[in-house]
């Protein structure tokens, strides 16, 4: 990344030098003036070939005839680049490379590969999110070794495409009125926080649902006829980071849907429910609508019933297509009112001129009605609504070629770290009066705005949610008989509702403990509260014994038989009292859903709320309502415990030990972990007869455990769950093996057996190391990029912001916000100088 | 990362109608003189089941031919087509939740269910990137009752391009007439064929200007947005040369498009499109949704009163109900196979490369486990399947197990489609293509 800035190289290179008169100076990004001849193939002479020669080489790895980085050796030399980088090779035991000369070998790989690569797709896998841990942990936190000299830090200047949450939560804004913060409740979805995923875990755009006052039939006939656009964005990734500015583009399919979206909206904006109801539809008189429906309508928009009070936002949109005549006046207020609505900003005349030639143009070849929607949906693909823009075009470079975001840029920047809809009053005055320039004025307007809870800021419940994964398990397809094995329903959607319902719960927990905003995450992983719904009372309870579920049904069938006797003896005694009379009906047998699986806890506390999608599957949507309860002590400690979690991270049929302990590694101990190689087939012997921990003992194979044992004794604590999270003691009948290690985490307090994942989470809860591995993941969120060594000093302030003051999110926040990583872009010459020609 | 082949699948994916590679006029017809076999597939998925007793000869309990047998009233349109046609029954569909519709899950092969989002593609958006390129690789058209066409004229239940990425349907006939034949349109049609030209031309020029001064980093993936709209609107144009082309095979419109008296109307004039998309050779694949694969629907063009989710809940066999909807699915297969007949492609004619894939997206019926889904092939896709047959399978391989082989068949090289190797243990017993279906 840095490899851009070569005038920043030669200057730091100058000043270097100068310092460090005959040694060799390395800074990280620097580009190296070595060749493969020169550098490589002695670092790979001295240090690899003498394992990895032409005869019976370690791994069926040959090094000794690998020339320099071509496109048919890339994969070889990539998997070089990550076992050197990762320390993984040279082994432990043979002399290791300078610290230095390792990280250029490491450089050299990127650059040769960037360069080799640059027409084949490119090579970016360095700028991966799952590649972060690849920069030396020891080497960002702790004292750099002499011959390393950084130079101050800074983001490429670049532009980020919107999430798929953000667009859907950015285009509600226009049709839906959202309820204001309330205080007394907290936790209750209001306005500014996101559109959430529905009953199923789709993420779509609701029109008119705040005013249905009636439909026929059902939840799924409900959901059939109200009318809502799905997600059109795309979104790939399901583990960790979901948006890097890299990541994603908009195609040309999405941009076509997203016109049709915006006809859509538009005509909602005007019309309200009359754009997707008839006329008589629209009235409090509930009865009068019912008389109209003919027959089963079931599923149909005829059978819903609109109230007559006008719920959504009116905008110059809803002025602009009420009136008959067009005016410029109306039209051009429109354009802004959309312009803005829409990037966040409001347009520069000139843009404002454009779409309103547009629309223009479109209203006389359609006339008034369709021309204006035609038109206006034009601005739904501009750039900026598409894209948030870091351009950083205006400024002086300072003598590192870095440029401070400003104004508009800055301001969107620091909205987008924590809000999903437009800055409020107080930010944007700050923009449009030229305060938004400095890092004071960042730091104000964080604070501002972490201080006030009735600003939502849902893009650090966001983080959460990308840190621990724990947002999948409702994606998670279950085999039903596995499904049932555990203990849980698996009752036509029951499960993967209650999965939803945990992620919102899991949700709340974070945002209480964000709250009190001490020991974020310690309290994150050892605490002993839990947010739940009544079903969590099974998830969170222990699996039977087969003893104990025989014992439960014959209880079950005695009770029954009990009841039954009871209920002949009272008819009998009836029939005694009144002889020769028809006795009455008997009672309906009670509905008795007991299941034996699973002891229940008795999770009660004072009630609260999830912030859970609106009413949109009518009587079958999500509810808010939750306790706030204590877990059973002894069997979870902290959201790695939860269902939630568990559950992203298990498969169809069983828990998944080596995603958990992937996790552990990468986020808690800030591990990295190479890419399988492609010849692996990974695959565990399907052995219903065996457990889990015994089928993983074919990673356990030499070529396969180097890499596995950073893992698989990290993730098999976890197996006292099963793989719906229901706390066990006995697998497969027998006592269930919890053991697990931790070896080379970085920290030898750390490492050594554990006999179970409470005793290990206990563990890591503790170590400073691991506080920093979630710095660091906070870095790559809010800065938009995996962390390089430049950003050394960036973490370790945010770090010790973070320690300083108790373990507070908000200090750590407003350190990376208030950071050179984020106030700062650097721009290439060559867009500087395309930029400039395109100015003149 | 992105690369142009990939974005032209994703833009295949979103629009129920993709945009593919510049092609010469000539590239767009199905040539005799080509080298490379233009084939089609159509995926017909009429919702709500389909009952195995609506389509089995009486007395056929054991795979045979199907010469001497006499088809059922509900499919009888097809007695004179029974040489094509291979009724499968026995393949199954448990993994996929399709009781009430398995929505994505049935032409995905996964678990689907209402409000799920597409966990992968599924097999008609994969068969549309292998087979014989053409403009748009990919058109998706769903029929439902007028109000629900009207209120929500693109839907997307049924098709994906990947997890998370559902294909959009096409519901009003005068949207789609628009985006296939606007440029020979005339009235009302040219008009807004051309404000959206002159709007989307506008867009690519403002998308391209807000690109110039981007860094060099971000070139490459901004650049795939505005190829995005120089796609959307190189397709227009393409489609405009073409028009002479186009006129040939674009239906006429008349007033069931703007005055439709029924839904039957725009279900008729939708399949008159899907199948000019086809006879003209703009794509090569066509899913046709009946009921746009929820549980609602309504065809009270055809006599039917009731509508929606009653309609499942009555038994299929004997139902006139039901009879009258499979009859007028088989019309509507016969007018296919009728037109695609009639235009000759090769040595033979476009409906000799083309297979039609007739199944629900419900399996057999609307409450159902999914332990039989029947399916009906037309056609033999040159050469490719068996044809004229009825087979019987034992319900232990799984309708992904078609759609591998509807890929062998394609020329791909694969043994599964969307299934695991730990879910086929538990959901497979075979492997690779249905033998009993492929010649």
């Amino acid at each position: 990344m840095t490899s851009q800035v070569p005038l920043v190289v030669a200057i730091v290179l100058s000043g270097s030098l100068l310092a460090e008169a005959g040694g060799e100076v390395y800074t990280p990004g620097q580009k190296l003036n070595k060749d493969f001849d020169g550098f490589a193939r002695p670092f790979l002479v001295q240090h690899c070939v003498d394992c990895h020669g032409d005869t019976d080489p370690e791994g069926n790895l040959s090094l000794h005839d690998l020339g320099p980085v071509d496109e048919v050796n890339s994969g070889t030399w990539k998997s070089v680049w990550a076992q050197v980088t990762l320390k993984e090779m040279p082994p432990k035991d043979m002399d290791q490379p300078e610290v230095v000369q390792r990280l250029q070998f490491s450089d050299w790989i990127v650059g040769e590969l960037k360069r080799v690569m640059h027409d084949k797709g490119g090579f970016h896998a360095h700028l991966d999110p799952n590649k972060g841990n690849f920069v030396d942990h020891e080497l960002l936190f702790g004292k750099l070794p002499e011959g390393i000299q950084l130079v101050p830090t800074s983001s490429p200047a670049r532009i980020w495409r919107v999430t798929p949450q953000e667009h859907i939560t950015r285009l509600n804004e226009l049709i839906n009125r959202e309820k204001e913060f309330d205080p007394e409740k907290p936790g209750l979805r209001t306005h500014g926080d996101v559109v959430p995923t529905n009953h199923g875990g789709e993420l779509k755009l609701y029109f008119g649902t705040d005013r249905i006052i009636k439909w026929q039939g059902g939840t799924v006939a409900y959901a059939t006829a109200v009318k809502s656009v799905p997600a059109v964005l795309s979104s790939h990734r399901d583990h960790g980071l979901e948006n890097y500015p890299d990541f994603y583009t908009v195609n040309s399919a999405e941009a076509t849907q997203i016109m049709g979206i915006a006809n859509d909206i538009i005509r909602y904006m005007a019309e309200g429910p009359l754009s997707i109801a008839e006329p008589y539809q629209i009235s409090d008189d509930i009865r009068s609508v019912m008389d109209r429906w003919d027959g089963d309508i079931r599923g149909l928009p005829t059978s819903l019933v609109y109230s007559t009070q006008v719920m959504r936002p009116l905008t110059p949109v809803y002025d602009l297509m009420k009136e008959e005549e067009v005016t410029d006046e109306r039209l051009r207020a429109a354009v802004d009112y959309l312009f803005e609505a829409l990037t966040f900003r409001p347009p520069q005349q000139w843009e404002s001129d454009q779409y309103l030639g547009i629309v223009k143009q479109s209203i006389d070849k359609l006339g008034k009605e369709d021309g204006a929607v035609l038109g206006l949906s034009s601005i739904f693909l501009d750039r900026d609504a598409l894209f948030r823009p870091e351009l950083a075009q205006k400024g002086e470079p300072d003598q590192y070629g870095r440029v401070v975001l400003q104004d508009w840029e800055l301001g969107l920047a620091v909205n987008h770290a924590l809000r999903y809809i437009k800055p409020d009053e107080t930010l944007r005055k700050a923009i449009v009066e030229g305060r938004m320039r400095t890092r004071e004025d960042v730091k104000r307007e964080v604070e501002r705005m972490l201080a006030d809870d009735s600003i939502r800021k849902p893009r650090i419940l966001r983080f959460f949610r990308d840190y621990f994964d724990y947002d999948l398990g409702g994606y998670i397809c279950k085999d039903g008989k596995a499904l049932a094995d555990t203990g849980v329903s698996n009752r036509g959607q029951a499960h993967y509702r209650a999965m939803f319902d945990g992620t919102a719960s899991t949700d709340r927990l974070v945002e209480l403990i964000l709250a009190e905003d001490k020991d974020v995450l310690k309290r994150l992983l050892t605490t002993d509260q839990v947010v739940a719904t009544e079903r969590d009372n099974i998830y969170f309870g222990t699996r039977r014994t087969r003893e104990e579920v025989r014992a439960s049904m014959a209880a079950a069938k005695k009770a029954e038989e009990e009841r039954k006797a009871k209920e002949a003896a009272e008819l009998e005694a009836w029939k005694k009292a009144n002889p020769g009379k028809k006795p009455p009906k008997p009672k309906k047998k009670p509905r008795v859903d007991i299941n034996h699986k699973v002891t229940p806890v008795d999770l009660t506390g004072p009630p609260i709320y999830a912030r859970v999608s609106r009413r949109s599957f009518g009587r079958g949507s999500m509810q808010p309502e939750r306790v706030l309860a204590k877990a059973p002590e002894g069997q979870r400690l902290g959201i790695l415990t939860h269902p939630s979690w568990l559950v992203s991270h298990s498969d169809a049929m069983d828990n998944h030990a080596i995603r958990r302990g992937r996790w552990i590694r990468e986020r808690l101990l800030g591990g990295g972990i190479p890419d399988v190689p492609i010849t692996v087939d990974a695959m565990l012997p399907d052995e219903p007869e065996h457990t889990l921990r015994e089928r993983m003992r074919v990673t356990r194979e030499t070529y396969c455990w180097s890499c596995h044992k950073k893992m698989d004794p990290l993730g098999l604590p976890f197996e006292m769950y099963n793989h719906s999270g229901i706390y066990r003691e006995l697998e497969l009948e027998k006592p269930v093996d919890t053991t697990g290690k931790i070896i080379d985490s970085g920290d030898p307090s750390l490492d050594g057996k554990v006999a179970n994942a409470l005793e290990m989470i206990e563990k890591l809860a503790e170590s400073e190391r691991v506080e920093q591995v979630f710095v660091r993941h906070a870095f790559r969120f809010w800065i938009g990029r995996n962390e390089t060594l430049n950003d050394a000093p960036v973490l370790q302030d945010a770090y010790r912001a973070y320690k300083e003051n108790g373990g507070s999110m908000n200090a750590m926040l407003l350190s990376l916000l208030t950071s050179d990583a984020f106030l700062y872009r650097t721009r290439t010459e060559q867009a500087l100088a395309e930029s400039n020609a395109a100015k003149n | 990362m992105l690369n142009r082949r990939t974005m032209l699948r994703h833009m295949a994916a979103g629009a129920g109608a993709a945009f593919s590679l510049p092609l010469l006029p000539n590239q767009l017809m199905a040539s005799p003189t080509s080298n490379s076999t233009p084939k089609r597939i159509i995926f017909f998925l009429q919702n709500q089941g389909f009952d195995p007793l609506t389509c089995i000869p009486d007395g056929m309990t054991t795979s045979g031919s199907l010469a001497k047998a006499n088809l059922p009233e509900p499919i009888s349109a097809l007695e004179p087509y029974k040489e094509r046609l291979h009724i499968i029954n026995g393949l199954h569909g448990v993994h996929t939740s399709p009781s009430h519709s398995a929505f994505f899950g049935a032409l995905g092969g996964y678990r689907g269910g209402d409000g799920v989002p597409p966990s992968a593609s599924t097999i008609d958006y994969e068969l549309s990137k292998v087979l014989p390129e053409t403009l748009l690789p990919h058109l998706c058209i769903g029929m439902d009752s007028i109000e629900n066409m009207t209120t929500k004229p693109t839907l997307a239940t049924l098709s994906a391009s990947g997890a998370g990425q559902p294909i959009f349907m096409y519901s009003n006939p005068n949207h789609l007439y628009q985006m296939l034949y606007g440029g020979i349109s005339s009235g009302d049609i040219r008009r807004q064929h051309e404000a959206r030209s002159n709007v989307l031309n506008q867009v690519e020029q403002f998308a391209f200007n807000k690109g110039r001064a981007l860094p060099a980093a971000d070139k490459q993936r901004y650049g795939q947005y505005v190829q995005g709209f120089k796609d959307v609107n190189g397709l227009r144009d393409r489609l405009d040369t073409v028009a002479d082309h186009l006129r040939k095979f674009a239906p006429k419109v008349d007033e069931r498009y703007t005055k439709p008296q029924f839904e039957t109307d725009w279900h008729d004039v939708l399949l008159d499109l899907g199948i000019s998309a086809l006879t003209s050779g703009i794509t090569n694949t066509l899913t046709i949704a009946s009921g746009r694969g929820e549980i609602f629907g309504a065809w009270k063009g055809l006599g039917i009163q009731q509508q929606g989710h009653n309609l499942g809940h009555m038994d299929q066999p004997d139902n006139p109900i039901w009879v009258k909807i499979r009859q007028y699915n088989s019309r509507m297969l016969v007018k296919i196979m009728e037109t695609l007949e009639s235009v000759p492609e090769g040595s033979g004619t476009m409906m000799d490369h083309t297979l039609i894939v007739y199944t629900s997206n419900n399996a057999d019926k609307q409450h159902t486990s999914g332990a039989n889904w029947p399916v009906m092939l037309l056609g033999n896709f040159d050469g490719a399947f068996k044809t004229g047959c009825f087979t019987q399978l034992q319900g232990k391989r799984p309708i992904n197990s078609l759609y591998t082989s509807l890929l062998r068949a394609s020329g791909v090289d694969c043994d599964r489609f969307n299934m695991s190797e730990q879910l086929a243990k538990k959901f497979d017993d075979g492997n690779g293509p249905l033998k009993e279906v492929l010649a």
